[in-house]
């Protein structure tokens, strides 16, 4: 055992603090893994089996995983069966013990409807202004009509067939896209992908969370964002120049200093207390019973909106701006303050020609710190303005065009909400994944951004002295 | 050649008198201190007109802060205190009807280090101009190659004026300072050791430059380095412990210094 | 060129004196409106506070502990990983490999509290109910097993030596975690056979009397540690880095091996910035939100166990505030929660900012430090 010892004393520890080090790694790295794979994997079209049980049974769908049984051998697997006007259930647990046959045949379809989610089955005919077609034709005319406006759709009608051998009669109008991905190859299966990618960006959500897109949230999360880059910039830039160019440094500014340096670590939820008890309910309130009496007892401003949000959320980040600022503005030498009054500069022009255009980056770097907290905050937000999902959107061709007033959507929130207050969780999850992977995008994005800018920053003024 | 008079007062450092119509700068029982520390006790001299006076003595002893008080820089300051007078032409330079931009417009300052903004070149030595009244481009053209061409750079970078000013070399950076400051036309030019942070060849330049311009303007140059005030100026001024020690024609106060302290100094038995 | 036409404009002066004047009424006006958070929320909680209904008090009780055992959960995670990570780092890492690894880990801190709410929630949660014993061996196997590759490293010969050198050790020690923490998953039967006859769930109900809840202090506890890990690592890293050199190389050149001398005297001569580092990682705890609202029960349970949930102030907050009647005792009360989350976290920052002010002076008069 003296090896033993020899280790011991010879140092486990620092090997112990590397496997620290090594484990975060790992841990940050296995989250994005997760988001990647599984925010990505979802719009893959993925192939469908039709599977026959021993019991005669016959079950198609999307395999999604498998899972040991409780208490006893085996394993069960997990199918996306949809077809939920049909039997009620989207999910079906299969034994994997109970399989006969399995198979994937190529003209088994997937169609993405309006109503009831997915339809997975077969095509039987499609009859159009009185004509039928069946087989290979019926589904050529499909793909051909999909690309139709939706009101000229409606002459096609669809026959469908359950891999049960249930008939349902449906108009082509509900139907938004169908794919047959046993039948793809690679390059149609990207196509497919990245359409899907797009439509997920690009559209509002669909029966109850479960399909469609996030484009009210991104829309929501970036308005936000903007009216309130628009608030605590100018705001935080003035802060810090006073602090740092006007006040007397003396404690009682130290002291100022600390104080903003702290309020970056007060809890957000206590900003959104603040924000709703003083703006929502404080200011909204008063404005509702000097301008919008007719209105009431329904709120106008008196209710959680776009402009109490970005409010509440640039008060959140103001001691970020105003923390870069000064960092950047104390940066600066002296010289080159002295420089521009030596040659007979005011305050204000040795500020505006010569200060501020060198602490621009710092502020930029301030404003965009900012932003990234400010799209991934979420608990402030639930009390002062955010919606399930907003009826209307803020900015509209409405006269005044911007509603400073409505509810609006936002992407950490949407996710939060689909993720456990969702009518089938079970199926909307892929989709949470992907607004994860989003949201988790947007805010790595934004602090690379800030930390290059930083970084270069840095490097320009180390060269100059 | 001016005349000056020589004044001996057994209790008195030794000054320099010049007459009222030849005097650019007069400095008359001028204290100040830091915080309540004095760094200059009742300092009086005369700097001459279209001259350049050097102010020579060992670190600490006040000749930077004189230099910035004639420019009201210690304003920037508020833990400093000061009595006595300075005069510009004439012109108390703390009189309440003295604008403090339009004093450092007429009193130009340049620092140990080249402080050029980060601007191109031509912006730098615009920044003084567009502060002032509105000039039409041409004109400020002019005035900038003039500027340009007193500070001995205009040759360097007629063809780089739009470059940023950061990419000059430290003598350049430094030149183009002097000339951003000559282009508001300044009656008095202050040097703080402007070559202290130079390689030799720049240094040389710089000298040359302070010889050349004092028929346009008056040079006030603080130097730590005995030769240089030796061979750039026409007087100089001793300062120790905030106190002026010796001041007279430059000649005078090195080879036949008047008092064992200054000589102390000059020939480095005292550093 | 007369010198007349280059004379000052009173204009310039007034457009100065109005500019201060704004800047200074702005600047004052944004750090007051800083101050109002303080004020307002004294003033709503005020009556509760002053009033007969002081019994309604005991309703913070729980929440109170429920805060306290989320934070002191998260931190029994992340202060061992933070701080070791930091004192590798600072001591042990190689220079080229720290400067990519800082910022990274610091990245972590950027990725928004919902999301690690939600993998918590619903994806660890449940894994970790149906592997409740894997998790445990994981947990306890994996630090042991970086001991290991330390023993190991020591057993192996000088060429193996080189070429994993303990300076990028924080690289490929992710791959033999990895294989470890696969070693510890299939070997869990066998563990979970001989220790805890089978089934560490029933085995803990028995013993113990221990319930289980999907959505747990451990959860919480796992997934908040990951939120605060990078904050407690970035100001512990850098109070680390901050020890003068000298000291810690006159402590070798009395023979202490490097590790003894990050022990006796940088720990000691940093111990101040790590102090103010853990309390930085408290705050953060103790006032996140959205982790706690996805993995925990959100039910306020008065109890010890790491297996039940719990219910934070943070969060009583926010399912609870939208609903309350404005001026009602759950509206104050929950105010009030907001005020104390509020003052603790400003006391703790400015404890921390202060402890650390004091301990750069004291690096600057031994003369070295950054």
């Amino acid at each position: 055992m003296t090896w033993l010892k020899n280790a011991l004393q010879q140092g486990v520890w620092p090997w112990l603090c590397a496997g620290s080090v090594a484990l975060s790694l790992l841990m940050l790295g296995a989250l994005l893994a997760l988001l990647l794979t599984r925010g990505l994997g979802h719009f893959w079209p993925a192939a469908l089996t039709e599977v026959t049980l021993n019991s005669g049974d016959v079950v198609a769908g999307e395999a999604v995983r498998d899972m040991p049984l409780p208490d006893q051998s085996g394993s069960e697997r997990l199918y996306f069966t949809g077809n939920r006007d049909l039997d009620d259930a989207r999910w079906r647990w299969v034994a994997t013990d109970a399989i006969a046959r399995q198979a994937q045949p190529e003209n088994l379809l997937r169609l993405e409807r309006r109503t009831w989610g997915d339809f997975i089955g077969y095509l039987e005919a499609v009859e159009v202004n009185g004509e039928r077609f069946t087989g290979d034709d019926a589904w050529q005319q499909v793909q051909q009509a999909l690309s139709l406006p939706t009101a000229q759709r409606a002459r096609y009608q669809l026959t469908l067939r359950t891999p049960q051998g249930q008939t349902l009669r449906q108009s082509l109008a509900t139907v938004i896209s169908a794919e047959a991905p046993n039948a793809m190859h690679l390059g149609e299966k990207l196509g497919a992908w990245g359409s899907d990618v797009w439509q997920f960006l690009s559209q509002g959500p669909r029966a109850a969370n479960t399909g469609g897109g996030v484009w009210p949230a991104i829309f929501g999360t970036m308005l936000m964002v903007i009216v309130m880059s628009v608030i605590v910039t100018p705001f935080g830039v003035l802060a810090a120049i006073y602090l740092n160019e006007i006040a007397h440094q003396g404690p009682l500014t130290r002291l100022v200093r600390v104080g903003v340096r702290n309020l970056a670590g007060v809890p957000s939820i206590v900003y959104g207390v603040f924000g709703l008890g003083v703006f929502v309910y404080g200011i909204g309130g008063s404005l509702d019973e000097w301008f919008f009496a007719d209105a009431l007892p329904s709120p106008t401003f008196g209710t959680g909106g776009l402009l109490w949000a970005s409010l509440t959320l640039a008060l959140l980040t103001l001691p970020v701006v105003i923390v870069a600022t000064e960092e950047g503005l104390a940066r600066i030498p002296d010289a080159q303050r002295e420089g521009a009054v030596a040659l007979g500069a005011t305050r204000l022009e040795m500020l505006t020609r010569v200060v501020l255009p060198m602490a621009t980056p710092a502020m930029l770097t301030g404003v965009i710190l900012a932003v990234a907290r400010a799209a991934g905050e979420v608990a402030p937000l639930m009390l002062v303005g955010v919606a399930k999902l907003a009826p209307q959107m803020p900015l509209d061709g409405e006269f005044p065009y911007l509603h400073l007033e409505r509810k609006f959507m936002h992407l950490g929130y949407h996710l939060f909400d689909t993720a456990f207050h969702g009518e089938d969780v079970q199926a909307a999850i892929p989709l949470v994944y992907a607004t994860a992977l989003l949201l988790v995008l947007i805010v790595l994005v934004l602090n690379l951004t800030a930390i290059l800018l930083r970084h270069h920053l840095r490097r320009q003024r180390g060269s100059e002295c | 050649m001016l005349a000056p008079r020589h004044v001996d007062h057994a209790t008195q450092a030794p000054v320099t008198h010049f007459p009222a119509d030849q005097r650019c700068l007069t400095i008359d029982r001028f204290s100040l201190a830091y915080a309540g520390k004095p760094a200059l006790q009742q300092l009086t001299l005369q700097v001459p007109r279209h001259r350049v006076t050097a102010f020579i003595g060992p670190s600490g002893c006040g000749k930077s802060t004189l230099l910035r008080a004639i420019n009201r820089l210690h304003d920037l300051n508020e833990s400093v205190s000061h009595s006595g007078d300075i005069t510009l032409e004439g012109q108390n330079i703390h009189a309440a009807d003295m604008k403090l931009t339009e004093l450092r417009r007429r009193v130009g300052m340049v620092f140990q280090t080249p402080n050029p903004f980060p601007m191109s070149i031509y912006e730098n030595v615009a920044f003084g101009l567009r502060l002032q009244k509105r000039l039409a481009k041409r004109q400020r053209d002019d005035i900038i190659e003039w500027a340009l061409t007193s500070a001995a750079l205009w040759d360097e970078v007629k063809d780089r004026l739009h470059h940023s000013a950061w990419q000059l070399s430290g003598g350049q950076q430094q030149r183009l300072v002097i000339a951003r400051t000559l282009a508001v036309q300044p009656d008095v030019l202050l040097l703080d050791e402007p070559a202290s942070a130079l390689d030799p060849i720049s240094t040389l330049k710089i000298e040359e430059l302070i010889r050349n311009l004092k028929s346009q303007l008056t040079l006030v140059l603080v130097t730590h380095n005995m030769q240089q005030a030796a061979r750039v100026s026409d007087y100089t001024a001793f300062l120790q412990q905030g106190e002026l020690v010796e001041y007279g024609p430059t000649d005078h106060v090195f080879t036949n210094p008047r008092l064992q302290r200054t000589e102390n100094y000059i020939t480095g038995r005292m550093a | 060129m007369t010198r007349a036409r280059l004379s000052s404009q009173p204009l310039r002066h007034l457009q100065d004196r109005i500019a201060t004047a704004l800047i200074t009424a702005g600047g004052i006006g944004v750090l007051l409106a800083v101050l109002g958070i303080g004020v307002f929320l004294l003033w709503e909680a005020a009556p509760l506070l002053l009033d007969e209904e002081l019994g309604s008090l005991s309703m913070l009780t729980p929440l109170a502990w429920g805060t306290l055992k989320a934070a002191l959960m998260a931190l029994l995670f992340a202060l061992p990983l933070a701080l070791g990570a930091a004192a590798y780092s600072a001591f042990f890492m190689s220079p080229r490999l720290r400067s990519r690894i800082k910022p990274t880990l610091e990245m972590m801190e950027a990725i928004p509290g919902v999301v690690v709410g939600f993998i918590a929630g619903m994806v660890l949660a449940p894994w970790v109910e149906r592997h409740l014993a894997s998790t445990l061996v994981v947990i306890v196997w994996l630090p042991l097993s970086a001991g290991l590759a330390g023993m190991l490293w020591h057993l192996a010969s000088r060429h193996w030596q080189r070429r994993l050198p303990l300076s990028w050790a924080a690289l490929w020690l992710i791959p033999w975690l990895v294989a470890m923490g696969m070693l510890a998953l299939w070997s869990t039967p066998l563990v979970e056979q001989a220790l805890w006859g089978g089934d560490l769930r029933r085995y803990l109900y028995d013993a113990f009397g221990l319930d289980y809840m999907t959505r747990n202090a451990l959860i919480v506890g796992l997934a908040m540690g990951f939120a605060v890990i990078p904050s407690v690592y970035s100001l512990a890293e850098d109070a680390l880095n901050e020890v003068p050199r000298p000291l810690m190389e006159g402590a070798q050149a009395l023979g202490a091996s490097r590790w003894q001398a990050v022990i006796k005297v940088a720990l000691a001569a940093a111990g101040p910035g790590l102090f103010s580092a853990v309390m930085i990682g408290a705050g953060r705890a103790v006032g996140e939100t959205m982790i706690v609202l996805m993995a925990s029960s959100n039910t306020a349970l008065l109890s010890a166990s790491p297996f039940e949930g719990m219910r934070t102030m943070a969060a009583a907050i926010a399912i609870e505030l939208p609903e309350a009647t404005v001026g009602g005792v759950t509206y104050r009360m929950l105010v009030l929660a907001a005020l104390v989350l509020f003052l603790f976290t400003f006391f703790v920052n400015t404890l921390a900012e202060v402890v650390r002010q004091r301990l750069r002076r004291r690096y600057q008069r031994m003369g070295g430090g950054a």
